[in-house]
């Protein structure tokens, strides 16, 4: 493992992490989820299957930040702005680059047979379909002999050509251009005076705030205790808690407890609550726990709550 | 209430905390009667915690029929704290749980396990 501590992008207070090897060593090594919260480019219309960036709860971004896996990176404020020079270089790699991917996802096209149909389904209809296809095929290939020769001559307005209605209609007229997301390797980034190494700095900086108050101390009190225990911590919002609190990776394990935090060993309970917890617990197959930060101390005191089975 | 069977068992503790008379009243009686608990008990918790909690075993039927449990009867109305249960379990010399009888102003009762620490559900 290298040394380098993990970027936590900030923005508006909130912790994102965007590369994917980081993901997966904060998950398989610090034992952190996050929650992917960025949508997919070819299914931005729905929400199941989500990719990065992946959001922290705040008790995840300030542990690994304690810990001293991460630093966070006050990304609005690490782009110093191009200088022109620079600017005009990024741009002409960035149109090379596209028009690479245009000429590599045209000659994949031509290249492309048409599938084989099993000889004994040939009907004498199919065989004259088949030979409408070559000659359709044979013509194609012409084309694309036309078209490439004009490619190393190509100016840019023949990028955006390509995507026209108007061009060659042997050829599928739009092309998924990949554009390369991360902005962090263009030269004008600079994240050397805008990254915090504790949460104290990243607070006295007013990018960072958790936690603030008692609810905050609470939360991080106890999500931090769960954590050191060896459990991984999801959010509880389908189980009515704090916390979902899974004995190890949540791809792999049930969660077998929903723990609730509370803020301080005198705080009212009312025995409403009790009920409510334990009952949908028990249906889920589930302990509620009631987690007590203790302030003054710094402890957490556990309570499994279930259903006695009778009354 | 001071009329039934079972009151002479309950007389005393009743009468020293009349506040939670009526939840231990229908907590001991639902135990004996309805759950069918036996060596049932009441049981002073003492000046800090200022009500009665209730001792017995499951019906032979039970599982695990011969041990010792504990119950502590609050009404449904009112509320109580981590620090409120950290002293029941004391005053019932630190069981691993306890059962906690909600008891609502129909008479009608649940019970839940209360144990400390974390505690994996039971299948």
């Amino acid at each position: 493992m290298d040394s380098r501590k993990i970027p936590i992008r900030v923005a508006n207070g909130r912790a994102y992490i965007w590369d994917v090897d980081d993901l997966q060593t904060i998950r398989s090594e610090h034992r952190l989820c996050g929650l992917l919260v960025g949508t997919l480019p070819h299914l931005s219309q729905q929400n199941l299957f989500l990719g990065i960036p992946s959001q922290l709860m705040p008790e995840e971004a300030a542990l690994l930040v304690e810990k001293e896996y991460a630093v966070f990176v006050d990304d609005a404020s690490a782009y110093r702005g191009a200088t022109l020079s620079e600017f005009n270089a990024w741009n002409a790699e960035q149109r090379e680059y596209i028009k690479h991917q245009q000429l590599v996802l045209e000659q994949e096209h031509a290249n492309k047979k048409p599938p084989e149909v099993a000889q004994k389904v040939m009907s004498e209809e199919a065989i004259r379909k088949r030979k409408e296809r070559e000659m359709k095929r044979q013509k194609k290939a012409a084309e694309l002999q036309e078209t490439e020769a004009e490619v190393p001559n190509a100016n840019e307005e023949k990028v955006v050509e390509a995507e026209a209605p108007e061009s060659s209609n042997a050829f599928p007229t739009t092309y998924n251009i990949s554009i390369a997301a991360p902005s962090s390797s263009v030269p004008w980034y600079d994240p050397s005076n805008s990254t915090y190494s504790s949460i104290s700095s990243a607070k006295a900086a007013g990018i960072w705030d958790f936690p603030s108050d008692l609810q905050d101390r609470a939360r991080y009190g106890v999500f931090k205790d769960l954590w050191e225990q060896g459990y991984f911590m999801g959010g509880g919002i389908r189980f009515g808690g704090d916390y979902l609190v899974y004995p190890g990776d949540p791809l792999r394990y049930h969660s077998h407890f929903c723990a609730t935090v509370i803020s301080s060993p005198t705080q009212r309970i009312q025995p409403m609550e009790i009920v409510a917890h334990g009952r949908l617990g028990t249906a889920t197959k589930k302990t509620h726990l009631f987690c007590t930060w203790d302030d003054e101390k710094g402890t957490v005191d556990y309570l499994s709550i279930e259903w006695a089975g009778f009354g | 209430m001071d009329i039934h069977p079972s009151y002479s068992a309950l007389a005393s503790v009743v009468e020293r905390y009349p506040a939670h008379g009526g939840a231990l009243f229908q907590t001991y009686n639902d135990l004996k009667l309805a759950q069918q608990w036996r060596d049932v008990e009441v049981k002073d918790l003492g000046q800090v915690c200022k009500r009665g909690g209730i001792q017995g075993r499951r019906p032979k039927t039970a599982a695990d029929a011969d041990s010792l449990l504990h119950v502590v009867p609050c009404a449904l109305a009112e509320s109580i704290s981590m620090v409120w249960l950290k002293d029941v379990f004391e005053a019932l010399g630190n069981p691993s749980s306890i059962y906690l009888a909600v008891v609502s102003d129909d008479s009608s009762i649940v019970y839940y396990k209360l144990s400390s620490g974390i505690v994996k559900p039971s299948i």
